[in-house]
């Protein structure tokens, strides 16, 4: 058996039959709505479990901790996306306003409920408290309802039903702020229809499976051996501390170490998400799919973390890119310019700003901001160097790179070192800014 | 298929000729097969095809809106020039 047959199992019709013959009972049983009814009674007991979890997790802030308070916090949860989805499947009969900015219109009401936070007293009590916990939660649930309003915008809410939109809104299947799987539109769109379809898509789900243990496996053994704070190649968060006295060889192995560690630990979390939407039929993209292996800046954001930059995409650079057609039509470059920016400079900055959700809800915006000041430099150069990427394919036009293998390899080699140093600037650590700018000046002997 | 939508379908296949991957010959694409799982384009050429159908077709995106899924295959993208230009 060759080793892309092998690797390529999930596709065989051989093992599809023999997976249809040993599962044939079950997967007759499975049909899509006894599937997505199971999904939709986890997704009910995470929308319980997890606000539960929430509020145990920030026991030190106002947020509601006796069982009444809890309750209610759920329920409010429960209510407001019940009325995202009424707002979804009547889009047309909402304010022009808002049909013309749905997303804007959900990000203001976010912040509109912020401030009311902030102003209120701090002896407001339940209510307050109530407050509180929707404003730590909510970030978690914003862009899924962003997919669920884009559903209404192109009139395809009004035929679904919340039972099956509460699926992705509270995934049981795992998942960031970032929706994996996107939502009910994209799900329905890859969802298996027969047997055959679901044998595909399940034995595609074990495929990632397989791949995640083995990827969390290269990471254990990484750790062990060489990559970790006890070890010959120290962690690449701890080297950037030191700024310009990190060691020079040590930091240059830490840097591409930490970008190999980064897609490893990306694509064995997001394979075991996408390889349980893949078992229970919803055949999805993966979320990483051979980043290493990309001979462009571009494919590689586009591989390395794809829900991320979907979302990136649909909420910031499409929109950007459309409504900006008539002022530009004459700049295309300029257009392209503020589109990638929108996306991954202000759209990547926002959304991990609403990631420290304890922070704005506390109204601690400035200190979030300020947190997040090394990741300012890390999205700008993410931006410039996915335009110039952009600007280069655009230029080949259609055109094939250059072949050979020494040719790819040199592109693999430049797109590696390309993310390996923006990473400095990305790393979780408590190094300023100003340490990572000497570490990394210190790697070309600028110290 | 009426004449005009025939020389439309002829203009757009030209134009991802343009924009597509290459080693993918477009004429292995079915009409109704996605372009971007399909392997011809990818998603910054989704781009290049709201362009080629501003300037093309005067289509103004920033009233109509965009929705990347209308744009996924040949027969999508002649559905919509046909809806936006009523």
């Amino acid at each position: 058996m060759s080793i892309n047959r092998l690797t390529q199992f999930h596709e065989d019709p051989a093992v599809i039959a023999w997976w249809q013959a040993r599962l044939g009972t079950v997967l007759t049983w499975c049909t899509p709505g006894r599937r997505r009814a199971a999904l939709a009674i986890a997704a009910v007991l995470a929308g319980v479990i997890r606000p539960l979890r929430d509020m145990a997790r920030a026991d030190d802030l106002p947020v509601p901790s006796d069982w009444p308070g809890l309750a209610s916090l759920v329920l409010a949860l429960f209510a407001i996306l019940w009325l995202v989805y009424q707002a979804a499947v009547h889009f047309r009969s909402l304010p022009a306003i808002v049909r013309r900015h749905p997303q804007i219109s959900i990000h203001l009401l976010y912040w509109g409920s912020l401030a009311v936070l902030w102003l209120s007293a701090p002896t407001g009590g339940a209510w307050r408290e109530l407050l509180f916990g929707l404003a730590i939660i909510f970030p978690y649930l914003i862009w899924r309802c962003g997919y669920l309003l884009l559903s209404g915008q192109y009139g395809r809410a009004a035929s679904t039903r919340f039972v099956d939109q509460i699926i992705p809104l509270w995934p049981a299947y795992g998942g960031t702020n970032t929706p994996y799987g996107k939502g009910l539109d994209y799900l329905s769109k890859c969802e298996a229809k027969n047997e055959e379809e679901l044998a595909r898509s399940q034995l595609a789900g074990i495929k990632l499976f397989v791949l995640g243990l083995i990827w969390n496996a290269a990471m254990t053994l990484m750790e062990r051996t060489f990559y970790g704070p006890e070890t010959v190649i120290p962690r690449l968060n701890q080297l950037v501390v030191q700024g310009a006295q990190a060691p020079f060889l040590a930091s240059w192995a830490s840097v591409y170490c930490e970008l190999v560690w980064q897609v490893l630990r990306h694509a064995a979390d997001g394979h075991m998400i996408i390889g349980t939407l893949r078992l229970f039929g919803f055949n999805v993209f993966r979320n990483t799919y051979k980043p290493l292996l990309s001979e462009s800046i571009l494919e590689f954001w586009n591989r390395y973390y794809y829900y991320f930059k979907e979302l990136m995409a649909n909420f910031f650079f499409l929109p950007t890119f459309t409504q900006l057609g008539s002022r530009l039509r004459n700049w295309p470059r300029l257009r392209l310019l503020a589109a990638v920016f929108a996306a991954a400079f202000v759209g990547n900055m926002y959304y991990h700003l609403l990631n420290l959700e304890t922070l704005v809800a506390q109204g601690d915006v400035f200190a979030a901001v300020y947190t997040l000041r090394s990741r300012f430099f890390y999205c700008f150069l993410l931006a410039i160097g996915i335009y110039i990427s952009m600007r280069r394919q655009q230029g080949r036009g259609g055109k094939p790179l250059a072949a050979g293998h020494l040719a790819r390899i040199g592109r693999i080699f430049g797109v590696w070192t390309f993310f390996a140093l923006i990473f400095i600037w990305n790393v979780k650590s408590g190094a300023p800014f100003l340490a990572r700018v000497e570490f990394f000046l210190g790697l070309f002997g600028f110290a | 298929m009426s004449d005009e939508r025939q020389q439309q379908l002829q203009h757009l296949i030209e134009f991802l000729r343009t924009v597509q991957k290459p080693n993918k010959p477009i004429e292995q694409i079915g009409p109704d097969e996605n372009l971007v799982t399909s392997g011809l384009i990818d998603s910054l050429a989704l781009v290049e095809i709201v362009v080629y159908l501003e300037n093309t077709y005067g289509i103004d995106f920033g009233a109509h809106g965009f929705e990347p899924e209308r744009l996924s295959s040949m027969s999508s993208i002649l559905e919509f020039i046909e809806q936006a230009r009523t």
